[in-house]
């Protein structure tokens, strides 16, 4: 069994896909947290200079999506043949869309402006996102309520803790779109899932 | 073996990183290319409104990385075991990264802007890819000693930055050896003499 160790800032963000992954698998890994002013001292041991990074063996990978497609074909979280990989590779990348909008609003320091660009992601963008999300839940899920092929993959975790960023904000946001609201409660009442949930830290983001 | 059909617009743009993938692994597929005016009578059938898509037995695969992912793996271009394949998909995600923060200022920016922008960003994506070539023993690629779509993805994305500027390479004689195994794959140097001629 390889070793494995995440870093990342004490934050869900970009990492914590790959800890969910991890305890769905069961597996163990070395789980760094900086604080904010702890990591510019860790910045030149990165490769890119950027968290988080998976530390397999010794070898580094940056990258968060390539670190959990990586964590999720180790524990056969990723699909089950390279086309049922492509369709939840197609659905990350559907996921990632929809967050790349909200990451602007978080960091707009002038607080009018802010909630300006609040108010458009939520009216206006993340809806027509959403609604992709459900065509393709629908398209390649097989009648079930994970996105792809009636099984936990990777996908539906990352839509989970991506989720639940957008719901911090705006509790509402996914009223209309009860397949994706269904998709969210099949992950959270996995065992492995539920477990850690409850004892993981509570951080800010 | 299964039926392709992949529908784009008559660039190369989001789509040529497949064609070169199916160039390279010498496999045939339907190269549908819409024009502008054509694609609005199309968009519905897409299953985000959007191209690139791949059609595979037809079933739709939307999200041009992801299609070339699948189709990489398909034809032993994508890294030989998990781990190799995840060092190439960082490889091909941080050319992405270039991808999404300079394309946008080249596709409407002045000449003057764009070298401007260009000059910044590629310093940033050229230090990163070497960095990832020496850490993944990169030699003559950008990942391991064999051809990987992730050198496919510099190819084609460094095409449309060496039109704005030919010399942007020049202080990087590692990453133009990437440049020259894909030019030297006897099957890719066919595609490339053969394929239509566009900018971008």
């Amino acid at each position: 069994m390889p070793s494995y160790k995440l870093t990342y800032f004490n934050g869900r963000g970009r990492a914590e896909v790959s800890r969910l992954i991890f305890a769905v698998a069961g597996e163990k890994f070395e789980d760094v947290r900086y604080e904010m002013d702890q990591w510019p001292a860790h910045k030149a041991e990165m490769p890119l200079g950027q968290i988080p990074v998976l530390e397999v063996d010794g070898v580094k990978l940056p990258q968060s999506a390539a670190i959990a497609r990586f964590l999720a074909k180790q524990f056969h979280l990723a699909g089950k043949d390279n086309f049922e990989q492509a369709k939840v590779d197609a659905v990350v990348d559907t996921i990632d869309d929809s967050f790349k909008g909200f990451v602007p609003t978080r960091f707009e320091k002038d607080e009018a402006k802010k909630e300006e660009l609040t108010k458009k992601y939520f009216g206006e963008e993340l809806p027509k996102h959403l609604q992709n999300l459900e065509t393709l839940g629908k398209l390649y899920g097989n009648g079930g309520h994970f996105f792809v092929g009636n099984q936990l993959t990777w996908a539906d975790l990352l839509f989970y803790t991506f989720a639940q960023a957008w719901i911090g904000v705006e509790a509402d946001c996914l009223n209309n779109f009860s397949w994706l609201k269904k998709n969210r409660a099949e992950v959270e009442k996995q065992p492995k899932i539920a477990e850690y949930l409850k004892n993981r830290p509570q951080t800010q983001f | 073996m299964p039926t392709y059909k992949l529908h784009y617009f008559d660039l190369r743009g989001q789509a040529e990183i497949t064609r070169l993938i199916f160039a390279a692994a010498g496999e045939k597929y339907e190269d549908i290319r819409y024009k502008r005016e054509e694609f609005p009578q199309h968009k519905s059938e897409m299953p985000l409104g959007q191209i690139p898509v791949l059609e595979v037995d037809g079933v739709k695969l939307p999200q041009s990385i992801s299609i070339a992912r699948y189709l990489a793996k398909e034809f032993q271009l994508a890294g030989k075991d998990n781990l190799e394949q995840a060092k190439v998909d960082a490889v091909v995600d941080t050319v992405t990264d270039f991808v999404v923060s300079y394309f946008p200022i080249h596709m409407k920016a002045d000449e003057a802007t764009k070298k401007e922008a260009l000059n910044e960003q590629s310093l940033k994506l050229f230090k990163n890819l070497q960095t990832l070539q020496e850490f993944y023993q990169g030699n003559d690629f950008l990942v391991g000693n064999h051809l990987t779509y992730a050198d496919l993805w510099f190819y084609d994305i460094t095409e449309t930055v060496l039109g704005v500027d030919s010399t942007i390479l020049d202080k990087y004689p590692n990453l133009k050896k990437v440049r020259q195994s894909v030019e030297n794959d006897t099957k890719v140097a066919a595609y490339l003499k053969d394929r239509p001629k566009l900018p971008f």
